[in-house]
């Protein structure tokens, strides 16, 4: 270590201390001259401290759909609150306004008396929101005698098409403890707490502006001391088509159920649907207690979103994927031709088709066109289902797809190993069958379904599934595209797709194909019903809905020849596939096709 | 054996000191934050940073300095490498980007950077084996040191930062040796820069627009905060009233107005000792700088009385670094300096800066309990 220099370096260290000594004079007088010298003088400053700067929320962004149309938006209202503070005698203020706003002093005093535990100093309290133009000139105008009432301009959110894609969109709420710390949120902001309106709260945010406005002593607005504008939220253009949207809104109808359509060729959703719905327009004003439960008690959940969150056994549409593991393994030669009684008896259980007479004797083709439940427990014995399981999975199942929506379903996939780990049983023979026809353990979400027919459609590549299409700031005019992710490609024979598909198109066109209600005369759909009994999916301790119909399920795409768009339908308890589901899925092709050449907007 | 001795050499003054320092600073958060519904949770976090603080203050203690200076470049490099981490992935707060996601908690690396340097120059000046003073040739590598975390704070951008990080190793210059001479050099220098940045309007429009929004309103408000009182001026003249309203006595614990009432932005971090002299008056507000005083005094005592140059150094250029904060933050606070983002150490909130600071005075404790040594 050197040692040069020490001396020297010692030498300079008073110049350290005399630095720090006259900082720590100069700071001793400053202070003794601020708070001793002057003490009286900022001590009348701080109490006359009345600037108020009252909180402008930003407009948050709107939504529109993929060709430009306003799916959600804001309107402009006031709101009359009140500053307690600023009134130097509440209840004259409290009586005085009552006449204005054609309410009881009681309610207001009882609304003040409210916020008053969580309420900050000079935090305004609401009285009247959305008040009425009539109102808000009277209190405007008669400010004098109304000491420490203002009014507040608020964007709020509108949803003018009420329940429409309500569990997409989501709801806005008061910020939450957590988000304001994680999300660094103003407080006393709105913020999306689900769906689109969560995922993408950071662009639709915008930033809080403020209004600096001097009051009197008297707690009377003296002087405008300017407005420090809010800046706009950005507005998102999405790739839900509003036309599709509500075509499968209509076709579903008053019944529990989804739909889901999405392009094959890049991911995008063009119709996202749950049913039953809520009307996010109740939640913007901070949801009443009694609407929220009466939402959350509903026995039909409509705060679920059965698109993304809710999984069913997927019946007869799962014979897709046994169809591709059985071709794509060998298991299945499309020549081999299997005979159904109507039955198949396995030990000394019969395993039935759902076609009482039995089919007959059927090759693959006719097998996956007429869905013969014996054909399929015959092969899903043969394949044996660990390698089907495999194949789903491959397929997108008993995963998610990675929507950005919050809380997805994975779903479930069984092998002999789960089933050993958790039902504590080993593998018998039936499990082959049932689970070979969508019944037994598997279970998958509507958007998973949709996602198998994408990948059917486009030879087994594989999107995130999106909904975000372009986002534009409105303070900068800046845009930005969000490009589709690929995220793989699961490879399969070309003649293993080429076999499945011209069954797929047989189940809407063939004599004895299941979906006739399906096809279209605007092209050929390719697809396949489902019928998942729910009686199978009883769990022990789970109460059993009175309805006990089973859950009717339609995927497909169309044009078959060259597919623009995927569809998954499920309807909860809508009895057969082909009868219920199918001609839902019809009318959403239908829009989209009769639609699909129409320019997107802007 | 060691051990032992360390304890025994250990300056239980100066630890006293600084938990003093801290506890008064935790109750000054545990006012600023408190909200209508309790104590927030900043507070809670304040007390486990400061607790983990304190043990790493001790833990400091283990290595002998001399160790800490061998690996000074390696946490130069270290602390140089997350600066650029921070400007590809970090976080995004009140319009800069300073923060790396650490888990549930954020980690601001400037801060980490401050006291790498400060180690990294007083290593380079204790083995330059060259006498007598320096003169500006001589400053090339020093400069160079200081330029990298600058230019990487300056783009985030943390002016506050930036400034302290020229100040500090300024500051270490000078202890270091710097010829008279050249002092009078970079004056000129530094008047010449100045005057070109103000007196010619290309040179100042450029450099005006490449500062953020806030900072243009910072500077602005400094140079008049009567001209704009509720805009840019806001923050310094709600410091102001919030200082002088705390008269002698001060307003009481959670009392004053202008921290509870929201007046006062910032109030738990940057503005801290505005709420402690609102709410403790100018005793308590003097108080804390006499014990302030008291400890960074001992700090230079540690300096002079260390063993070798590179103890003077790295003692000398923690306590300036120290000495910076407290003289800038409460400068701000109290109406005498700009306004830029400068913790008050020990007493502000924030995790990186609480256990910085104790890292720091770690070593120093470290310096002083070694100051008999003679093998090492």
């Amino acid at each position: 270590m050197q040692q040069y220099g020490l001396a020297e370096v010692r030498k300079r260290l008073p110049l350290l201390m005399a630095f720090i000594i006259l900082f720590a004079v100069v700071l001793f007088f400053r202070l003794w001259y601020l708070q001793v010298a002057r003490g009286a003088y900022y001590q009348e400053l701080a109490e006359n401290n009345r600037i108020r700067p009252v909180k402008l929320r930003p407009p948050r962004g709107i939504i529109y759909d993929r060709k430009g149309r306003p799916m959600v938006e804001n309107e402009l209202t006031f709101d009359i609150s009140i500053v307690p503070e600023d009134a130097p005698d509440p209840d004259e203020t409290v009586r005085r306004l009552a006449a204005f706003v054609d309410m009881p002093p009681a309610a207001i005093q009882r609304l003040i008396d409210e916020a008053e535990p969580v309420r900050g100093k000079y935090e305004p309290v609401k009285i009247r929101e959305e008040a009425p133009w009539s109102e808000v000139a009277m209190v405007e105008a008669r400010q004098e005698v109304l000491p420490g009432v203002i009014v507040e301009p608020e964007h709020r959110r509108h949803y003018p098409y009420g329940g429409m894609a309500s569990h997409q969109f989501g709801y806005i709420g008061k910020v939450t403890q957590t988000q304001k710390k994680e999300e660094q949120a103003d407080t006393g902001l709105l913020v999306g707490q689900s769906g689109i309106e969560k995922t993408y709260d950071r662009l639709l945010r915008g930033v809080a502006g403020r209004h600096m406005l001097q009051v009197n002593a008297a707690g009377m607005k003296v002087k405008d001391l300017g407005i420090d504008e809010p800046k706009h939220g950005t507005d998102l253009f999405l790739t839900l088509d509003l036309d599709v949207q509500r075509a499968a809104e209509d076709a579903l109808g008053p019944r529990s159920g989804a739909v889901v359509a999405m392009d094959p060729n890049n991911g995008e959703l063009i119709a996202l649907v749950s049913h039953p719905t809520y009307d996010p327009n109740l939640f913007p004003r901070g949801i009443i207690a009694k609407d929220w439960v009466r939402l959350s008690n509903d026995p039909s959940h409509p705060l679920y979103n059965r698109a993304v969150q809710s999984v069913y056994p997927p019946g007869s549409t799962f014979k897709v994927v046994v169809s591709i593991a059985g071709l794509e393994t060998g298991v299945i030669n499309p020549n081999d031709e299997v005979t159904c009684k109507g039955y198949l008896v396995s030990g000394r259980r019969p395993f039935r088709c759902w076609k009482k007479g039995g089919h007959g004797t059927l090759s693959f083709h006719r097998g996956l066109v007429e869905s013969c439940d014996v054909y399929f427990y015959t092969m899903g014995d043969r394949i044996g289902f660990d390698r089907v399981a495999e194949y789903a999975r491959n397929l997108g199942m008993g995963e998610i797809t990675g929507v950005p929506l919050a809380d997805e379903k994975k779903g479930l996939v069984p092998t002999a190993a789960w089933k050993r780990e958790k039902v504590r049983e080993p593998w018998y023979p039936a499990d082959n069958y049932m689970n070979s026809i969508g019944q037994g353990f598997m279970l998958v979400s509507p958007i998973q379904n949709c996602q198998l027919m994408s990948a059917v459609a486009n030879g087994g590549i594989f999107f995130r599934p999106q909904i975000l299409k372009r986002s534009r700031n409105r303070e900068t005019g800046a845009e930005k595209i969000y490009p589709p992710v690929r995220t793989r490609k699961f490879p399969m024979k070309p003649e293993v797709l080429d076999e499945v598909r011209k069954a797929l198109i047989g189940v809407t066109t063939e004599a004895g194909g299941t979906a006739h209600g399906a096809a279209t005369r605007l092209g050929t759909v390719a697809g396949k019903t489902g019928t998942a009994q729910v009686i199978a999916q009883k769990v022990a301790g789970q109460k059993l809905s009175e309805e006990t119909q089973d859950h009717a399920w339609f995927i497909g795409y169309a044009p078959a020849e060259q597919p623009r768009i995927a569809v998954a339908v499920l309807i909860e308890h809508g009895g057969h596939g082909g009868a219920a589901a199918a001609p839902v899925a019809r009318k959403v092709i239908e829009e989209y096709l009769k639609n699909a050449g129409t320019q997107t907007a802007q | 054996m060691l051990e032992r001795r360390l304890l025994s050499n250990l300056s239980w003054s100066m630890v006293g000191l600084v938990t003093g320092i801290a506890l008064f600073g935790l109750s000054a958060v545990y006012s600023a934050t408190y909200t209508p519904t309790g104590p927030s949770s900043l507070f809670t976090k304040q007390l486990v940073w400061i607790s983990l603080g304190i043990v790493v203050m001790f833990a400091a203690l283990i290595p002998d300095y001399h160790t800490v200076g061998r690996y000074a470049y390696v946490l130069y490099a270290l602390s140089v490498l997350f600066l650029v981490l921070v400007a590809i992935i970090g976080r995004t707060g009140m319009g800069a980007q300073r923060w790396l996601p650490l888990g549930p908690f954020a980690f601001q690396p400037s801060e980490f950077a401050k006291l790498s340097l400060v180690l990294a120059l007083a290593r380079y000046f204790a083995e330059d084996p060259r006498r007598g003073g320096y003169g500006l040739r001589d400053l090339g590598v020093p400069a160079a040191m200081v330029a990298v975390p600058l230019v990487l704070v300056l783009k985030q951008p943390d002016l506050g930062t930036a400034l302290m990080l020229l100040f500090t190793t300024t500051l270490i210059i000078v202890l270091a040796g710097i010829r008279f001479r050249s002092v009078i050099a970079i004056a000129v220098i530094g008047a010449m820069v100045a005057s070109l940045v103000f007196l010619v309007p290309p040179v100042r429009h450029k450099i005006w627009t490449s500062l953020k929004p806030y900072q243009q309103k910072r500077i602005k408000a400094f140079l008049d905060p009567a001209s704009d009182p509720l805009g840019s001026g806001y923050h310094a003249t709600q410091a102001k009233i919030a200082v002088g309203s705390g008269q002698t006595t001060g307003k009481g614990f959670r009392k004053g107005t202008q921290s509870q009432m929201a007046f006062l932005p910032e109030r738990h971090t940057d503005f801290i000792f505005a709420v402690i002299a609102e709410e403790r008056g100018f005793l308590g507000a003097s108080f804390l700088i006499v014990i302030y005083v008291f400890f960074l005094l001992m700090g230079v005592e540690t300096a002079k009385n260390a063993k070798d140059k590179m103890g003077v150094l790295m003692a000398g250029g923690i306590v300036s670094m120290l000495s910076l904060y407290v003289c800038i933050n409460v400068g701000m606070a109290a109406g005498i300096l700009p306004v830029v983002g400068v913790p008050l150490p020990l007493v502000s909130y924030g995790g990186t800066s609480i256990i910085t600071t104790f890292l720091a005075i770690g070593l120093l404790l470290n310096i002083r309990s070694r100051r008999f040594m003679l093998f090492y």
